[in-house]
């Protein structure tokens, strides 16, 4: 049982293995890639060059060491990771036995599951791309099988291009008006959710400065109306309540009923596309009005997700930017006053506020105006903390990220008895023109303080903003280009500011636009591709007025769609095509006399035949006849172009012939 | 097949037909069912998953499919079939019919296969503005007409997974069948006979020049014919000149059963052909004449090949 596929078809079918198992490089154990590898060139070389060819048994010993192996590394041989390790090394083994053209096709429509495989690791634009070309090479190794002979490799390469390209619009109204189906049908497995960034659950020190560095994307934000100014722009993730002088946590504070506000002003309209964070909240602009479905509204007026995020999530929001919270219960005051013993320093400090106060809000500007008028300093690089970090940082370093800034003012307002807490989540965002929403990136994430007072209940300050107030008006990305130039934040003159913050040249002007489109064909991507979900096909197809038609409509509509899709192909390849030689065209008129006076040209005889038999029965048509077989025969077979003028003597001769 | 049960397509007189959309016929190839399977396999696994990318994958293919149909049907689409020339066979060997395959449209037709009795016959790939020619040889036992066979065009292009087919075609032009020569032996009494009493077996030119052992390379016409019937062996005639003119008579053979005589008749005429002698057949009701060449000797022959049966 040696393989009979010649060489060339062989070549091909193991170049479109290779490309479909190209995406799992990274992914799969690396030997079963090298089971495939070396499975593949030993196909080769069986095929090229008749080397050893393993037998029936050696191939079963190695199939099931190949399953041995895999139930070895993961402990079993079902789900999504075994399950395509098995397919990639068995398909590899498979090559060994590849002996006809049905073998040869089976492995072909084998590589589109392995295709898919990739698929649920990875959606991504690229991997779209790239399946494509795919497709189009797996598609030229079945033509070449199919027809191993005239073709060249480009040729079926182009075939195989024209086809898909055909099938695109096809697939593209099957894509959109198939019904999506909400749920699945067997358990997904769990695999690990890893890698993935955002805020952290506990802050420390630090912790979200490491966040500064990260240019991955958080969340975008498509705004019904105009978006809010940036200084407004506050994106609540979690109200951190309780610390050990250190650390700071969400604590007990989950046991409370959430309170409600008083919204004032108009509200804003938003969607938010989250990125996976693994973390079991959402973002929402302060403060939400609404909670999303699935989701739930804790204390400090945060959403919280039953799960960890660990896929884009998307969701409608409403938010009011001012608003009134209103009394605070007794419960809620204990918690917003928690404290660890505190530093005398600290005490003293807050106790000659409190001696020139005549209200909480006093006190709260008491403590902004320290942190501007003393020489606190803004910095990406804040040096490291030692056990007591707030009263390190106030006293001595007084260098500090936004979480310094943040839990040292809490920390304040709660030695002098003011209902106090920190916010986390993130601020500003970088508007995208050309795909008109806002995208968040993990550097913007930020910390904050809400303090209550009596009058107005939880009010946002933010002590970063009373140091750096570039780092709210003018967003992150602009204080690392000033700290990058040498220059002190916090009461820069506008025209020094706007020098040092122009985007110098086309270049990098061309590169913001550049990532701008960029991501806009990411998001577009994700949001028709990724995340089509029955949700979001309602949308399309109330946006093509179809919301109201039932299911079975619209996939009549569909079909009809790709009928005519599918007529205008039929109209396009199968219309009559005569690409007729002229000097053809001519001689048939010539033969079609003949025709008609009872000698027609056989199909099998030739032109010198058929002029032969014409004179032995017409032998006075010599002189009219002979001439234009002569010429026919120079134009048709002569190697010499035919030139216009020779066509006319033609059709001069044929003309002159008469019965 | 279902279609086994529509008419054949008989060609008129032209010998040429044009595969129509209604002569042509499309369906999935096992293949194709496995494609099908697959596409099943995928599309489950892009709803379990929710895999936006898998069902534009499932949704790609299951597209290409239905377009790789419209290219299988263009592959057949409008290719000319004629009926090309068929050389005359004897009883006992094949007549070859042959089809002339021609491509008129601008693409190249590929992987174009002749079927008979659902057998391929060959699988030829057809350039723009070409033809080619395809043989089917069909086995004859009896002398006579024997009519073209009915065959199909079939293909799998470009995928394997559809296959399209013809309605059976037959050309109307049948193929002569000569009679099975008979073997050099039963020459023996006949060939006597047809010396010794045909009148007009004549002898012209100079005189009888005696005989010799015939040597490879004389003259078959110098044979002597008559020592050869009575068994003694090969001898060439030598003679100054002239040329002899014989007349094969079917009433020669008498007492033989009328097969056997169509079959020594016709082995006389292809060994007088062999030589530069004059031959002439007669069959009752038929008279050819003396003659010479090609075209005589498929005369003749074509007198033997439609002899009435008794």
């Amino acid at each position: 049982m040696k393989p009979s596929l010649d060489t060339t078809t062989l070549r091909w079918l193991l170049v479109a293995g290779a490309v479909v198992v190209v995406p799992h490089a990274l992914v799969l154990p690396p030997w079963t890639l090298c089971i495939f590898l070396a499975a593949a060139g030993w196909a080769y070389l069986i095929g090229r060059y008749h080397v050893y060819h393993p037998g029936r048994v050696l191939r079963t010993v190695l199939a099931l060491a190949v399953i041995a192996g895999i139930y070895r590394h993961y402990g079993t041989v079902l789900g999504r990771d075994p399950g395509l390790a098995l397919l990639v090394s068995l398909l590899g083994l498979k090559f060994l036995e590849v002996r006809d053209q049905r073998d040869a096709s089976l492995l072909l429509f084998l590589y589109y599951l392995v295709l898919l495989g990739s698929f649920l690791y990875e959606q991504s634009l690229w991997l779209g791309a790239y399946a494509l070309l795919a497709t189009v090479i797996n598609s030229a190794a079945l033509i070449q099988l199919n027809q191993p002979r005239s073709l060249i490799l480009s040729q079926q390469l182009k075939l195989a291009g024209t086809m898909v390209a055909k099938a695109l619009p096809v697939m593209l109204v099957m894509y959109l008006f198939f019904p999506r189906i909400q749920g699945t049908l067997w358990g997904v497995p769990v695999d690990a959710y890893s890698g993935l960034t955002g805020i952290p659950e506990v802050m420390r020190p630090g912790s979200i400065n490491h966040l500064s560095e990260s240019s991955d994307i958080a969340f975008r934000v498509y705004f019904d109306a105009a978006p809010p100014a940036a200084t407004a722009l506050y994106w609540r993730a979690r109200v951190l309540w309780e610390t050990d002088g250190s650390a700071w946590r969400r604590g007990g504070v989950q046991a409370l009923a959430p309170q409600s506000f008083e919204p004032l002003g108009d509200p804003i309209g938003y969607r938010v596309i989250l990125e996976p964070s693994n973390k079991p909240w959402l973002v929402a602009l302060d403060l939400p009005a609404t909670v999303p479905e699935g989701a739930r509204v804790a204390p400090g007026y945060v959403l919280e997700h039953p799960t960890p995020v660990r896929e884009r999530h998307e969701y409608r929001m409403r938010s009011y930017v001012r608003y009134d919270t209103g009394a605070l219960t007794n419960a809620e005051r204990a918690y917003a006053v928690q404290l660890p013993a505190v530093g005398a320093r600290v005490r003293d400090l807050v106790e000659r506020w409190q001696q020139q106060a005549r209200e909480p809000a006093d006190v709260v500007r008491a403590a902004l105006q320290h942190f501007r008028d003393e020489q606190f300093v803004y910095t990406l690089q804040p040096p490291l903390l030692g056990a007591d970090p707030v009263d390190e940082f106030l006293f001595e370093t007084r260098r500090g990220f936004c979480e310094h800034y943040a839990a040292a003012f809490v920390t304040l307002m709660r030695v002098a008895g003011i209902p106090s807490r920190v916010v986390v989540g993130y601020q500003g965002g970088e508007f995208n023109a050309t795909g008109g929403y806002l995208v968040v990136r993990q550097s913007e994430a930020h910390a904050w303080a809400e303090v209550w007072l009596p009058a107005r209940g939880w009010v946002r300050t933010d002590p970063t903003a009373a140091v750096a107030p570039e780092r709210i008006e003018l967003g992150i990305d602009a204080v690392r280009r000033l700290t990058a130039r040498g220059m002190a934040l916090g009461n820069l003159p506008a025209s020094q500011l706007a020098n040092a913050l122009a985007l110098g040249g086309w270049l990098p002007r061309t590169w913001l636009h550049t990532r701008q489109y960029w991501d806009y064909v990411n998001i577009s991507w994700y949001r028709y591709i990724t995340d089509y979900t029955p949700q979001r096909q309602q949308r399309v197809l109330a946006v093509l007025g179809l919301e109201r038609f039932s299911w079975t409509s619209i996939l009549l509509l569909a079909s009809a769609i790709v009928g005519a899709l599918l007529l205008a192909y039929g109209v396009l390849l199968l219309r009559p095509m005569r690409r007729e030689d002229p000097v053809q065209r001519l001689y048939r008129r010539f033969c079609r006399k003949f025709s008609r006076a009872g000698l027609a040209r056989a199909p099998h005889e030739g032109a010198l035949v058929f002029t032969e038999r014409v004179l032995r029965a017409r032998p006075e048509l010599r002189t009219t006849i002979e001439p234009v077989t002569r010429r026919y025969v120079r134009l048709r077979y002569g190697r010499a172009a035919v030139s216009a003028d020779e066509l006319r003597r033609l059709r001069r001769d044929i003309a002159a012939v008469r019965l | 097949m279902l279609t086994d049960w529509f008419p054949v397509l008989a060609p008129a007189a032209r010998g040429e037909v044009t595969l129509g959309r209604r002569q042509l016929y499309i369906l999935p190839t096992r293949h194709g069912w496995w494609f099908a399977a697959v596409l099943l396999v995928l599309l489950l696994a892009a709803i379990n998953y929710g895999n936006g990318l898998g069902y534009a994958l499932t949704f790609l293919l299951a597209a290409l499919a239905v377009v790789s149909m419209l290219y299988t049907h263009r592959n057949l689409l409008r290719l000319r079939l004629s009926q090309g020339a068929c050389e005359p066979a004897f009883a006992g060997d094949s007549a070859v019919f042959s089809v002339c395959l021609t491509n008129d449209a601008p693409v190249p037709r590929l992987n174009v296969c002749v079927v008979r009795d659902k057998t391929v016959v060959a699988c030829v790939d057809i350039a723009p503005g070409e033809s080619r020619r395809v043989d089917l040889a069909v086995p004859t036992k009896t002398r006579g007409l024997i009519a073209a066979p009915e065959f199909m065009v079939s293909t799998r292009f470009p995928f394997g997974i559809l296959y399209s087919w013809s309605r059976r075609v037959a050309f109307a032009q049948p193929c002569l069948v000569y009679p099975r020569p008979a073997p050099n032996a039963t020459l023996a009494a006949a060939a006597a006979e047809t010396y010794s009493t045909d009148q007009r077996a004549q002898r012209d030119g100079d005189d009888f020049a005696g005989v010799r052992e015939f040597r490879p390379g004389d003259s078959p016409r110098h044979i002597d014919w008559r020592a050869v019937a009575r068994g003694q062996g090969w001898h060439t005639k030598q003679f100054g000149g002239g040329q002899f003119s014989a007349m094969f008579d079917w009433e020669m053979l008498a007492g033989l059963p009328p097969e056997e005589r169509l079959s020594i008749l016709c082995r006389w005429i292809l060994d007088a052909a062999g030589t530069e002698m004059q031959y002439g057949l007669r069959l009752p009701g038929v008279e050819i004449p003396p003659g010479h060449g090609e075209a005589h000797q498929h005369h003749c022959l074509s007198a033997l090949a439609l002899f009435p049966t008794a």
